[in-house]
């Protein structure tokens, strides 16, 4: 057992960090302000970081990305959230794509989509996979030919026609590039009857709709995607006609869609929302005063900042173990274990670092709700009966 | 003897409040725009109606023009409309609180018939109580069982001249501020032991109001400055008042409209998940015939009748002190063990019922974002749950404060 991080890794650790209280903390609370959804988006600091390489780092050396392991995504993951959760979102998005095009897809479509990816700073990439009427039925696919997804793709000639909607889909109001799960067979279980295709935004017949409202991660957005016989190339299917499912898994043998990074994604930065409130709670603690005295004196105020310290810590262990094995290339259901554990941690810290602020008479300070508000994102994704039964379906299937 | 069955007439005015806050309050409080925490505008004409329907007046007594409602009745209703709308349930049950104690405890004929009238005759005539001053900190915390340094001293000032109380001092988090036609003053009358209350009139000259803009509070809110403020010599309250006003008569013990208000919120975020799950189909079958999603459903319905029972408890104590004196009833502050237990069943109420709605529960323009909202403005107004529980210890260690009129500022 070592725990030391290379060089490398602790370089990326302390040039995140930097960037993370020189760049994002300052405009965190102003973009949480902002009160319609579209406009929360900032390509300011989405271009200052993929200069310093945090757009394209999971991209591999040969095709121009940076080559970082997952140790390293980790960490950089993890500092970036302790500024802002969702702008942490927002950077590894674009790594949770970046390895599924690397896992997934052919030599020819990474040199239509790799190189000009990684030379565009405004370039993100999202994936559309929910829609209205399919949520937990896409995250547990049933047999039932009649569940799951609708949107259609029907083969006329070298073009594929697609027809239907997708929500909530994560920066589908920004992305340039989408991985699009739709239905090329309405008649078997979506398991066998989905393909996954690689659909830029300026595809005809595409285009996106509302702007959804979040209460956090408000930086961080997700859209509507309408297809009207929007037009695809036979070339952008991601594996075979009816793989969407197998493919999207790649080599990690996870066949859940990109989950093998995403697990250990909202687990990393879950961490950071944790460090950020450990960190604040410890420093509020120590100067605010009631009475004279700070606050720290109190031991219920003790109590309280060792519990989340305690949880945050358990939760790094877990998180960097997690990292660990994915480079080790050791799969198991941890990563999705961490991820339900790090929605119960983020969740239960920020809850008591807001009972150690408290109100100030009427008013809550801002950072503090803001936090919570993230934080309780993972409820609907990381933390909720479908996730956490999904991950111990992983389990059994391994035992 | 101790009893919860509703009367008639309690069941009927349940039953009115329901039907009421279905047709007139849930269909605008839940449209999207209204919804939204950053936009959150009062619903006047839901306001008004419920007020033409007397709720303003809820607990004045029946001689004086109210409808005399006790404490069961008035959290019954508070707990309604915050099913609806927490904001109107708080405007509405401060004044209504606020109406009895002033024109039935603490005015004297000649201020009741100065006061009275307006207040009956206008429908967006609201009370107020402004106790609270800026900097004031009513928290326990470190002087927990022991001597508070100090007390906390009343800083806005009431002094003779001539006939008239000449006011000045700022008072902030004021409930109701931006809507009330008559304040409630804690002031220091310069050379009195004690803190007093004074009756100044919104229109009084040298009284102005600055809405708090999203307050962590329910209803309206906002800082009270009076300068140089005169009033008449008869508006000074009896020297009970102050401790009647602050709750430091009985702290702990008041009527606990604020669980019930926050009751309701919980209540609201329950039932819309349980018709939701009703609906939604997932899995071959509606969400609520999923083992993972009954059990969330179940617990929800336990703890919310556990919090009911608390609040209900501390309401009818609140009716009947003699429950408490003939041991039928605990003597501990029932209105905080009601206040911990409820805000905390909530905010897990508010959270599972959105785990229900998956995305759609994050979604600000959706009912859950706001309860959860509403859920965790309740677990953290006031003092906190931490705070509410070295209260209870206090009382359960025999430990007697000196200053609990200077600790209870804030009100329960």
């Amino acid at each position: 057992m070592d725990f030391t991080l290379s060089n490398e890794q602790r370089s990326w650790q302390m040039a995140a960090r930097k960037f993370a209280d020189e760049e994002i903390r300052p405009i965190s609370l102003e973009r949480d302000t902002i009160s319609t959804p579209r406009e929360t988006w900032d390509w300011d600091i989405i271009k200052k970081g993929s200069k310093l390489g945090l757009r394209t780092m999971a991209v591999p050396k040969e095709w121009g990305g940076q080559g970082t392991d997952f140790v390293t995504q980790a960490l950089v993951m993890t500092e970036l959230a302790k500024a802002d959760s969702a702008i942490s979102k927002a950077f590894s998005q674009n790594w949770k794509w970046s390895h599924l095009i690397s896992a997934s897809c052919t030599e020819e479509q990474k040199q239509r989509f790799l190189p000009a990816f990684v030379a565009d700073d405004g370039w993100v990439l999202g994936k559309g996979i929910t829609e209205p009427s399919a949520g937990s039925d896409n995250r547990m696919p049933q047999d039932d030919p009649k569940t799951g997804i609708k949107l259609r793709a029907e083969r006329k000639g070298d073009e594929w026609i697609l027809n239907g909607e997708k929500a909530f889909i994560a920066n589908a109001p920004v992305g340039k590039l989408f991985f699009i799960d739709a239905r090329t067979d309405m008649t078997v279980p979506p398991k066998q009857g989905t393909t996954l295709f690689l659909v830029p935004s300026d595809t005809p017949g595409f285009r996106i709709g509302k702007v959804f409202n979040k209460s956090g991660w408000r930086f961080y957005q997700n859209g509507e995607m309408i297809f009207e016989n929007a037009r695809v190339p036979h070339a952008n299917v991601v594996g075979e006609v009816g793989g969407a499912v197998k493919k999207a898994g790649g080599a990690g043998g996870d066949t859940t869609g990109g989950d093998l990074f995403g697990d250990l994604e909202l687990a990393a930065n879950a961490l950071g929302i944790c460090d950020d409130a450990c960190a604040t709670a410890l420093k509020f603690a120590k100067t605010a005063k009631q009475g004279g005295q700070a606050l720290f004196a109190q031991q219920n105020v003790q109590l309280q900042i060792g519990k989340i310290n305690m949880l945050t810590e358990a939760l790094r262990s877990f998180v960097m173990r997690v990292a660990w094995e994915h480079d080790m290339k050791i799969h198991s259901a941890n990563a999705g274990l961490a991820m339900n554990y790090s929605g119960d941690v983020a969740n239960e810290v920020t809850e008591l670092y807001m009972e150690i602020r408290g109100a100030e008479g009427c008013h809550m300070d801002h950072h503090t709700d803001k936090i919570l508000r993230d934080a309780f994102i993972w409820n609907h994704l990381a933390s909720d009966s479908v996730s956490r039964m999904k991950v111990v379906r992983r389990l059994a299937a391994a035992a | 003897m101790y009893s919860l069955q509703l009367g008639p007439e309690q069941l009927e005015i349940r039953d009115t409040i329901r039907d009421f806050v279905t047709r007139e309050i849930k269909p605008v409080a839940l449209k999207a725009d209204r919804l939204d925490q950053c936009d959150r505008t009062l619903l006047i004409d839901p306001l008004d109606q419920a007020s033409r329907m007397g709720l303003r007046s809820l607990a004045l007594s029946e001689e004086r023009g109210g409808a005399g409602a006790d404490a069961l009745t008035s959290c019954i209703v508070t707990e309604e409309l915050a099913a609806g709308d927490a904001d109107i349930a708080a405007i509405l049950s401060e004044s209504s609180r606020l109406a009895h104690i002033l024109f039935d405890q603490c005015m004297n004929d000649t201020q009741r018939d100065a006061f009275l009238p307006k207040f009956l005759d206008g429908e967006r005539y609201h009370l107020a109580f402004a106790g609270r001053e800026p900097g004031n900190d009513t928290r326990l915390g470190v002087n927990y069982h022991r001597p508070a340094d100090r007390d906390a001293v009343v800083k806005t000032t009431a002094t003779k001249s001539a006939n008239d109380w000449i006011v000045n001092g700022v008072k902030d988090c004021v409930a109701n501020a931006p809507v009330a036609g008559l304040f409630a003053v804690l002031v220091q009358i310069p050379g009195r032991p004690h803190a007093n209350v004074v009756l100044v009139p919104t229109d009084a000259p040298g009284v102005s109001v600055r809405p708090h803009d999203k307050p962590w509070q329910h209803g309206t809110c906002g800082e009270v400055a009076f300068k140089d403020c005169k009033v008449p010599a008869a508006n000074l309250l009896g020297d009970d008042a102050a401790a009647t006003l602050t709750g430091a008569a009985a702290p702990g013990r008041g009527i606990p409209l604020l669980q019930a208000l926050n009751l309701g919120i919980g209540r609201a975020a329950y039932e819309a998940a349980l018709d939701y799950a009703h609906l939604r189909v997932q899995g071959g079958r509606p969400l609520i015939e999923h083992q993972a999603i009954g059990t969330k459903l179940g617990e929800m319905a336990i703890k919310l009748e556990i919090a009911r029972a608390a609040v209900w408890q501390a309401a009818w104590a609140s009716d009947h002190p003699e429950a408490i004196a003939d041991r039928s009833l605990s003597d501990l502050p029932l209105t905080t063990i009601a206040q911990v237990f409820t805000s905390e069943t909530v905010m897990r109420t508010a959270k599972d019922a959105a785990e229900i709605f998956g995305a759609m529960g994050v979604m600000r323009d959706m009912p859950l974002a706001k309860y959860i909202h509403d859920a965790r403005v309740c677990m953290h107004s006031g003092d906190g749950n931490t705070d509410a529980r070295l209260r209870v210890a206090e009382e359960i260690a025999g430990y007697r404060r000196a200053d609990k009129r200077a600790m209870r500022l804030a009100g329960e």
